[in-house]
């Protein structure tokens, strides 16, 4: 089953960046391939969800590039969860392909800001796609090489200085996952994920050496997600980077890190067993080493995020934080889908997983896209210098009311469903323990409480976001400045996909649910791949 | 370090790198080597040049050429050269990627064919060879515009 739309997004981004390069000399035609390609890459991605997820003979795909079979072969696969990240993905480029045309500068733009920008999608697009380790690896670096220029795209100092921190510890980061995938294959002989699945799943294969490898992976996956204690890089690089790209980091190439968690210990590595030992999680596999470690990084970095938001005077560094919060609720729940060993409540928290990934992606885009009105009208983004604007332009403030509402978690909004999941998930995992284990029952509450202070610190960010910027008196800047009416309507109708993902939440909970289903489904996985040839 | 030691060093071995990055890049496609290590090498090798001589050696000691002074160096003509390089190394890189898919075959697939040449003997012709100097081209233009533009600051 050689099919060429598990490849399409791939091939699409691929050829827009080129041509988008190849054309720069006439900025106008650069822009419209630019948007025109991405519109593109978003029908593919549509037609691809069709097929695997909703078709009435839906299933996943996969494709062996350049006819070499797997495992020896770099295989694509498109599942559930692949093409749910792919679906938040093609949404945010759209939306901030389309408001960079408007909002960056004429001649920033030409300064291959769309080539950058097709490449990092294709960055993204790749690490989603592909069922190879070391690809994954390359598709990482394909999404990093773009993110270092777009970082020091201005061209001052302090950009130069953030692109420096972020190109130092991501090299870093890349190194210890080349390390991790190294040891992987001198372990398993394999770097097919599929295969790997199957070989940690035999019997016979040493599990020691996979669990300290994988560990050294997951550092970098939790580097790319921006997790605490490797978050430092987060603020300074998103208020840095052009905003539209940032509404793409936050959106897609963070996701990229939450993906491969869930790809490499769920997929691949979950039906692997081994005998364990941690505290309050009666597993017997390598998930169980991961629930702590990551349970932990959520924990903190929902603490971390929503202090630091809290203390942020500006409001770009505001939403970077809050970018850092909301990652570690999306953490947590995948944490508490590691620690239980009931199917049902790992469905509902990979669920809870997804719904806010994509809930986040949604909001967090709006409310960067907004800064970037913001800072277009005012010049700043310093809460200090801002406020009133919500008496100068009614529309643009309720746009952004409904963002920071669905940031908070407010019904019927997107974000509502992605908290409430997620408390769900918290809940019943409480009720598991309650009865006996109270080291797990413990553990649970703490949980609980840490996630009711990252939403009550959630809550405290957007007011102050809000107050601070269309509240009180007007300033002398917003009196002056003069929000533009196509950016706003570009944004409104972000705003009303929001409303629409929240009240039209059935088939988007029956995509999560396909999503959330494929990511454990091991057996689903391998099967797709069908090693074929000689090598099987 | 423009001096005569320098300068006779180079001279030396600047050909002898580059008949290794050539012959690198052409058994890429079955032994060790390839297009990127072939590209590294090559610019190992201009980059010497540059080290030894300078940036305008290029223009005015090997093409002959009248060196025009553009405010910057991005405008450079050996600049704006590169970077077509690197744009024609993608297009070829673009062109290698779907030839297999409008010949039926998947994506990237690639095709070989061996062929007899009097005196010569048994040479393998393959496409993957394009495929290489796509990247040869992309990574020689990139990192010679990054060596120029950063070497002139």
């Amino acid at each position: 089953m050689n099919d060429v739309i598990a490849i399409a997004p791939i091939l699409m981004a691929f050829l827009t960046g080129t041509t988008a390069l190849l054309v720069r000399s006439f900025p106008r035609l650069q822009q419209i391939v630019s948007v025109a390609g991405t519109l593109g890459y978003a029908v593919t991605v549509a037609t691809l969800v069709w097929r695997v997820v909703f078709a009435s003979d839906a299933m996943s795909i996969a494709y062996q590039v350049g006819e070499w079979n797997a495992p020896f072969g770099i295989t694509l696969v498109a599942d559930g969860l692949s093409v749910f990240m792919l679906t938040i993905t093609a949404v945010v480029a759209v939306y901030a392909i389309v408001f960079s045309v408007r909002f960056i500068d004429y001649r920033n733009q030409r300064v291959y800001y769309h080539p950058l920008f097709q490449f990092l999608l294709l960055g993204a697009t790749g690490a989603f796609l592909t069922g190879d380790l070391f690809n994954l690896f390359v598709w990482f670096e394909v999404m990093l090489m773009t993110s270092y220029v777009f970082v020091a795209f201005y061209g001052n100092s302090s950009h130069t200085a953030a692109a420096t921190r972020y190109v130092v510890l991501n090299i870093i980061g890349g190194a210890f996952m080349l390390l991790g995938v190294g040891g992987l294959y001198a372990t398993t002989g394999t770097l097919n994920m599929a295969d790997m699945a199957r070989t940690v799943s035999a019997s016979g294969t040493e599990m020691g050496p996979v669990v300290g490898l994988s560990a050294l992976v997951l550092v970098t996956f939790a580097l790319k997600a921006g997790l605490v204690p490797f978050q430092f890089w987060v603020p300074s690089a998103y208020r840095a980077a052009p905003l539209p790209v940032v509404a793409m980091f936050a959106g897609a190439t963070k996701k990229v890190g939450i993906y491969a968690i869930i790809r490499l210990y769920f997929t691949v590595f979950g039906n692997a067993t081994l005998p364990t030992t941690v505290p309050g999680i009666p597993s017997d596999s390598l998930l169980a080493f991961l629930a702590p470690v990551i349970l932990v990084m959520g924990m903190s970095s929902i603490v971390v995020g929503g202090f630091g938001a809290l203390s942020c005077d500006s409001l770009d560094g505001l939403f970077a934080y809050s970018s850092i919060g909301q990652i570690g609720f999306i953490a947590v729940a995948i944490g508490i889908a590691a620690a239980t060993t009931v199917a049902e409540l790992r469905h509902v928290a990979l669920l809870a997983t997804l719904i806010f990934a994509l809930h986040h992606a949604l909001t967090k885009g709006l409310l960067f896209l907004a800064t970037g009105v913001i800072r277009d009208a005012v010049g700043t983004t310093q809460l200090a210098d801002v406020g009133g604007l919500g008496e100068r332009s009614p529309v643009f403030a309720s746009v952004f009311l409904v963002g920071g509402l669905s940031l908070v978690g407010i019904p019927p909004l997107a974000g509502f469903f992605g908290k409430f999941l997620i408390f769900d998930a918290a809940g019943r995992q409480f009720a598991a323990h309650v009865t006996g284990d109270t080291f797990g029952a413990a553990s649970a509450v703490v949980v609980l409480i840490v996630l009711l202070l990252g939403a009550v610190l959630t809550i405290l960010y957007s007011t102050r976001a809000w107050m601070g910027t269309f509240w009180g008196p007007q300033t002398d800047v917003i009196k002056t400045g003069t929000v533009d009416s196509i950016e706003v309507l570009i944004l409104g109708t972000l705003a009303v996909l929001v409303i629409c993902v929240g009240l039209g939440f059935e088939p988007v909970y029956q995509f999560a649910d396909t999503a959330a289903e494929a990511a454990v489904d091991t057996d689903g996985y391998v099967k797709t791949v069908e090693f074929g040839g000689e090598g099987a | 370090m423009t001096t005569v030691m320098t300068r006779t060093t180079a001279r030396v071995v600047v050909p002898i790198i580059l008949v290794v990055a050539i012959s690198l890049f052409l058994q890429g496609h079955s032994h060790p080597g390839g297009g990127f290590i072939g590209g590294v090498l090559t610019v190992a090798a201009f980059a010497l040049i540059y080290i030894a001589y300078n940036l305008d050696y290029l223009e005015d000691g090997v093409l002959g050429r009248e060196v025009e002074k553009e405010e910057s160096i991005g405008e450079h003509r050996t600049v704006a050269a590169y970077r077509r390089l690197f744009m024609f190394g993608l297009v070829v890189l673009v062109a290698s990627t779907f030839s297999g898919m409008l010949l039926g075959d998947p994506v990237l697939s690639q095709y070989h064919r061996s062929i007899h040449l009097p005196l010569f003997g048994e040479i393998e012709l393959a496409s993957a060879l394009v495929f290489d100097v796509g990247i040869f081209c992309i990574v020689v233009g990139g990192l010679l515009t990054v060596f120029s533009v950063v070497g002139a600051e």
